[in-house]
C-alpha cells in the first residue's frame, strides 16, 4: 500500500511538471532552461532566496534606456549584494530580426556592466508565455517560499529619458525592500511598459 | 512665443497673412511624418481652435492609443503656447486592435490625426501672427519599436474672424467623426455589465432592434481585460452580449467597464458615431479565472506516450476494481471447465474477448467525441448519466447474478434455432463478454485513467482513439494472457462442487451492485423511479425462475413476455429526472462563481467532483472524505467544501473538469490562497488528503 502510494505520487509529480500561469499571490510556476554557457538553470533551485525575473531584449529602446543609463546594471548589483537571485530572460524568437545568440547576448551584457546571476535564452517563448510576459522590460519578484509577489513595470517612468529614469520610483527595489523587512508589498501589480516581447 | 525678428521670416509672414494660409513645416523621422494642422486659417481671440497632430506612419508601422494595450506607449504632446493660451488633452480617435504575436496593441496604422482644442485669450491682439509650438513624442513599432520625437511649430495670423482651412478642415472633420461619442449617444439603450469568473459580459439592448455586429470594446486602462483575447459578440436572451476576458495579471480593481465601444457599421439611426464612450458599473464580481491547477496543463501537455502508458496502466487496474472483478472471475473459472478445449480455441477465445473490449471502448470514444464535436458537453461516465441506462444496467446485473446463483441457465430458454446458432458461433459469446466487461466497468474509474482520458478528450482524432485503445488493451490483457498460457490451469483443483459454490459466492457482489444502482437511480430520478425499478426487478426474478424451473418450450413465451414487461416497467419510471437535494450539509453545491468567490476570500477550497454512479467516488467519499480525521483536518483549516455532483448531465461541471484537464469523476482539487492548486489522485487515501492539506 505504502509503495503504491509512493509510486502514485511519483507519477503525479511527473505529471505536475509544467505548471499554471503566473499570478501574483500564487506559486510562481517553475521552469528549467539553459543559461548562456549551456548550464541548466532551475527556478525551484533558488527556493529560500528572493528571485527577480527580468524580461529583456537588447534591441528594445526601453531596455537600452535602462541599461545605457546604468539603471538596470546597478540594481542588479545592488540586489546581488543582498543575496537576491536575478535571472534575465530573453524570449525573442529566433525568427525575429532582434534575436541574439548566446555569444552576442554575453557580449552585450558585458559591455553594459550587467550582473544578472544568469541569463536565459527562451527563444521558443515557453517561459515567457508561462509568465505571460508582455513587454521588455517586464519584471517579476518571487519570495523565498516560491510565491510570486510582484509583477509589472520596472518603475513609474514610462517615458524614455535618462533624467526621468533617475527620478523614477523603482517598483522592484521597493517590493524587495518591503518584502525583506517583512512588510506587505504596497504595489504588487502594475502595468508593464516597453516594447512587446518578440515571441 | 518669441518675437519674430528675422526679416525673411517677417516677409514670409506678411505673405502668409495676405494669402490666409498657415505656416507649418512637417518633420520627417525615419518612420513618421509629423506636423501640426489647424482647422481654420486664423486664430480668433477667445475662440477655441482645433489643432491636429498629424502622424503619417510608413506602411506596417503603428503608433499607440491612450491605452496602448499589451505594450507600447501613448503619443504625448507638450504644448508651448503664448501666454494666456489653454490646451486641452488629446481627443483620441477610436483605435484598432493590432495583433503582435500572441499579444495585441491598441493603436493606429497609416495616418492619424490627434486633435487638441487650443483656446486663445480673448484679449489677444488682432493682426499679429502667433506661433504654436509643441514637442511631440511617440513610440512607433512594427517588429521593432523606435521612440521618436519632433519639435513642431504652426504659425497662424490672428484676426477677428477666419475661414476653414482648405487643406485641413476636411481631414480634421473626418478625424472628429472618428472620436467616440459621449455616453449620451446611448440614450434609450439598456446597457449593463455583469462580472463572472474570468471576466465580464457587457449587455446591450438597442431601442428598436438595431442590428449590430463585430462590436469591440477598448478599455481606457491597462490591466483590466486581456487585449489579445477574442471578444465573442452575440445576441442571447434579449440582449447583445460582448464577452470580455479579465486580464491574466490584473492591475487595480475591475469594477467598471470604462472605455470605448466600437461598431464598424455604427450603432443604428440614433447616432452617426461608430464609437461611443461608456462607463458602466459591473454588477457582481469579476473574479480571476480559476487558476489552473498544477497538474492540469499537464493533462493537456501530457504527451501521447505518457497518456498511452497511463491509459494502459489504468486498464490493467480496472480488472481489479469491484465492478469488474466478479464478472471476470466467473469468466476465468470458465477456463477450468474448458480444460479439454484445444489451445487454439482458447487463444482465439482470448483474442476475441480482447477485440470485444477494445471495440466497446472505440464505440464509447466515438460517441463521446462525436457528441463533443457537435457541441455536447460530455465526459467519461456519460453513459451512466441517463437514469434509463442505470435502470437497464440494474436489470442486467440482476439477471447476471441470478444466472451465477444457478436460478437459470442462459441456454435453456433460447429458441432452439438461436441456441444452435449460438453454439455454432462461440466467438459471438466471447466478443459479447468483452462488451459486457466494459459495460460493467463504467461505474469504476481506475487510478491513472483520469489524466489519460482528460488528454484523450482534449485531443480529437486518432490520438484520442489511441488512448482508448491503450485502455482497452490494458483491460483485456490479463484475461487474454490467461487464455494464451494455460499452464496455470494445472494448479487449480479439479472442477467440481467448489466451482459451483464459488460462482454462487461471486453472485453476491452483483446483488449488492443491483442495490447500489437502485440507489443511484433514486438520486437521479427520485423514489418513484426506484419503486418502478423494484417492481421490474421482481418481474425479472420471476421470469428467471420460470426459465430455470420450466424448460419446456411452451414457457419461453411467458419468460420473454415477463422480461419485456420488466424493462417496460422500469423505463418510464426512470425517465423523469427529479433530483432532490443531495450531499451532506457541510458541502456546498458547485458553481464556478462560488468556488472563485470562496477562493477570493482567501479560504482554502476543496472540490469533490463526484457522481452517484461512480463507485470509486462513493468509496472515496465514505472511507476518506467522511473519515473523522479528514473531517477534523478540513474544519481545523477552515477549508470550504464544495461538491460538484455530476450524477446527471451538468455542462458547467463538465467545463470545470475540462479546465482541470479531466473528463470524468472522481476528480479532487484543493485550492489554497497563494499556492498552486493541487489535483489529488482518483483513489484517495486519508494520508494523501492530510498530506495535501499540510503540503
Amino acid at each position: 500500500m505504502k509503495r503504491n502510494a509512493l509510486a502514485l505520487s511519483f507519477v503525479l509529480a511527473l505529471i505536475a511538471l509544467p505548471a499554471a500561469a503566473a499570478t501574483v499571490g500564487q506559486a510562481a510556476p517553475d521552469f528549467t532552461a539553459s543559461d548562456l554557457q549551456g548550464k541548466a538553470v532551475r527556478l525551484a533551485d533558488f527556493r529560500g532566496k528572493f528571485v527577480v525575473l527580468e524580461w529583456t531584449n537588447p534591441e528594445c529602446p526601453y531596455v537600452r534606456r535602462h541599461y545605457n543609463s546604468g539603471n538596470m546594471p546597478s540594481l542588479q548589483k545592488e540586489v546581488a549584494a543582498k543575496d537576491v537571485v536575478w535571472l534575465a530572460i530573453n524570449s525573442t524568437s529566433q525568427a525575429s530580426g532582434e534575436f541574439k545568440t548566446p555569444a552576442e547576448m554575453s557580449k552585450w551584457l558585458a559591455d553594459k556592466g550587467a550582473a544578472p546571476r544568469a541569463t536565459v535564452l527562451d527563444q521558443d517563448g515557453k517561459i515567457g508565455r508561462l509568465y505571460q510576459a508582455r513587454t521588455t522590460p517586464h519584471m517579476y519578484v518571487i519570495d523565498p517560499q516560491g510565491r510570486l509577489v510582484y509583477a509589472g513595470a520596472i518603475d513609474d517612468q514610462r517615458w524614455a529619458s535618462t533624467e526621468e529614469t533617475k527620478a523614477a520610483r523603482n517598483y522592484v527595489r521597493a517590493a524587495l525592500g518591503e518584502a525583506m523587512s517583512g512588510k506587505p508589498i504596497s504595489v504588487a501589480t502594475t502595468s508593464p511598459y516597453g516594447c512587446s516581447v518578440k515571441y | 512665443m518669441q518675437p519674430i525678428e528675422s526679416m525673411p521670416r517677417l516677409a514670409l509672414l506678411a505673405a502668409l497673412a495676405l494669402s490666409g494660409a498657415a505656416l507649418a513645416a512637417p518633420v520627417r523621422t525615419p518612420h513618421v511624418e509629423a506636423e501640426l494642422a489647424a482647422e481654420r486659417t486664423t486664430i480668433v481671440p477667445g475662440e477655441p481652435l482645433t489643432v491636429a497632430l498629424r502622424l503619417k506612419m510608413i506602411p506596417g508601422w503603428h503608433t499607440y492609443w491612450r491605452n496602448p494595450g499589451d505594450a507600447g506607449e501613448p503619443t504625448r504632446i507638450e504644448w508651448r503656447l503664448p501666454a494666456g493660451f489653454e490646451a486641452s488633452e488629446i481627443y483620441w480617435p477610436y483605435p484598432q486592435r493590432i495583433p503582435v504575436g500572441p499579444l495585441a496593441a491598441y493603436g493606429y496604422e497609416g495616418d492619424v490625426m490627434l486633435l487638441s482644442r487650443l483656446t486663445p485669450p480673448s484679449d489677444l491682439p488682432v493682426s499679429r501672427a502667433v506661433t504654436l509650438s509643441a514637442h511631440a513624442r511617440w513610440l512607433v513599432c512594427k517588429e521593432q519599436c523606435i521612440p521618436e520625437d519632433a519639435e513642431l511649430e504652426l504659425t497662424l495670423p490672428t484676426a477677428s474672424d477666419g475661414a476653414e482651412d482648405p487643406r485641413w478642415a476636411k481631414p480634421i472633420a473626418t478625424a472628429r467623426a472618428a472620436l467616440p461619442a459621449p455616453p449620451a449617444a446611448f440614450a434609450g439603450w439598456a446597457i449593463g455589465a455583469r462580472g463572472e469568473p474570468g471576466g465580464a459580459t457587457l449587455m446591450l439592448r438597442p431601442p428598436a432592434g438595431v442590428p449590430l455586429e463585430g462590436v469591440a470594446f477598448f478599455p481606457f486602462e491597462q490591466g483590466k481585460i486581456e487585449p489579445a483575447a477574442a471578444q465573442p459578440f452575440a445576441w442571447a436572451d434579449g440582449a447583445f452580449r460582448l464577452k470580455l476576458s479579465a486580464a491574466a495579471q490584473p492591475v487595480g480593481e475591475f469594477t467598471r467597464l470604462a472605455g470605448v465601444l466600437v461598431s464598424p457599421r455604427g450603432f443604428g439611426p440614433s447616432t452617426t458615431a461608430r464609437a461611443v464612450t461608456i462607463d458602466v458599473p459591473i454588477e457582481g464580481q469579476v473574479t480571476p479565472a480559476l487558476p489552473a491547477p498544477v497538474a492540469a496543463p499537464a493533462a493537456a501537455n501530457l504527451g501521447l506516450a505518457l497518456a498511452l502508458a497511463l491509459a494502459f496502466a489504468g486498464g490493467l487496474i480496472l480488472n481489479l476494481m469491484p465492478c469488474v472483478l466478479p464478472v471476470l472471475s466467473v469468466k476465468v473459472l470458465g477456463f477450468a471447465g474448458q480444460r479439454a478445449a484445444d489451445a487454439r480455441t482458447r487463444r482465439r477465445h482470448g483474442l476475441v474477448y480482447a477485440a470485444g473490449v477494445i471495440a466497446s471502448f472505440w464505440l464509447l470514444a466515438g460517441v463521446l467525441l462525436a457528441a463533443r464535436a457537435l457541441g455536447g458537453e460530455l465526459g467519461w461516465g456519460f453513459q451512466l448519466q441517463s437514469p434509463v441506462a442505470v435502470a437497464v444496467l440494474a436489470l442486467f446485473f440482476l439477471a447476471l447474478a441470478l444466472n451465477l446463483s444457478g436460478v437459470f441457465e442462459v441456454g435453456t430458454f433460447l429458441p432452439d434455432r438461436a441456441a444452435r446458432w449460438r453454439s455454432a458461433n462461440p466467438a459471438l459469446d466471447w466478443f459479447g463478454s468483452g462488451v459486457l466487461a466494459v459495460l460493467v466497468a463504467s461505474p469504476c474509474t481506475a487510478p491513472f485513467m483520469g489524466a489519460a482520458l482528460g488528454y484523450a478528450i482534449g485531443e480529437a482524432g486518432w490520438r484520442a482513439f489511441a488512448v482508448f485503445t491503450a485502455l482497452g488493451v490494458g483491460m483485456a490483457l490479463p484475461y487474454a494472457l490467461l487464455a494464451w498460457f494455460p499452464a496455470w490451469l494445472e494448479r487449480l483443483p479439479r472442477p467440481g462442487r467448489w466451482m459451483i459454490r464459488l460462482k454462487q459466492l461471486l453472485a453476491l457482489p452483483l446483488y449488492g451492485t443491483v442495490g447500489w444502482l437502485a440507489w443511484v437511480l433514486g438520486e437521479q430520478a427520485g423514489a418513484r423511479a426506484v419503486a418502478s425499478l423494484a417492481a421490474a426487478l421482481a418481474l425479472l426474478a420471476v421470469a428467471a425462475w420460470l426459465a430455470g424451473a420450466f424448460t419446456a418450450p411452451a414457457r419461453r413465451g411467458l419468460v420473454a413476455a415477463l422480461a419485456a414487461l420488466a424493462i417496460a416497467v422500469a423505463i418510464p419510471g426512470s425517465d423523469t429526472a427529479a433530483p432532490g437535494p443531495r450531499g451532506a450539509p457541510a458541502w456546498e453545491p458547485f458553481s464556478a462563481a462560488q468556488v472563485a468567490a470562496l477562493a477570493g476570500e482567501g479560504k482554502p477550497v476543496f472540490v469533490d467532483f463526484t457522481a452517484a454512479w461512480c463507485l470509486t467516488c462513493q468509496v472515496n467519499k465514505h472511507l476518506v472524505l467522511a473519515n473523522d480525521e479528514v473531517v477534523q483536518a478540513f474544519r481545523a483549516r477552515g477549508v470550504a467544501l464544495v461538491r460538484a455532483d455530476w450524477t446527471l448531465r451538468d455542462d458547467e461541471i463538465t467545463r470545470a473538469l475540462a479546465a482541470l484537464g479531466r473528463s470524468g469523476v472522481p476528480t479532487y482539487v484543493l485550492y489554497r490562497p497563494g499556492r498552486a492548486p493541487v489535483l489529488l489522485p482518483e483513489v484517495l487515501t486519508r494520508d494523501r488528503v492530510l498530506a495535501a492539506l499540510d503540503g
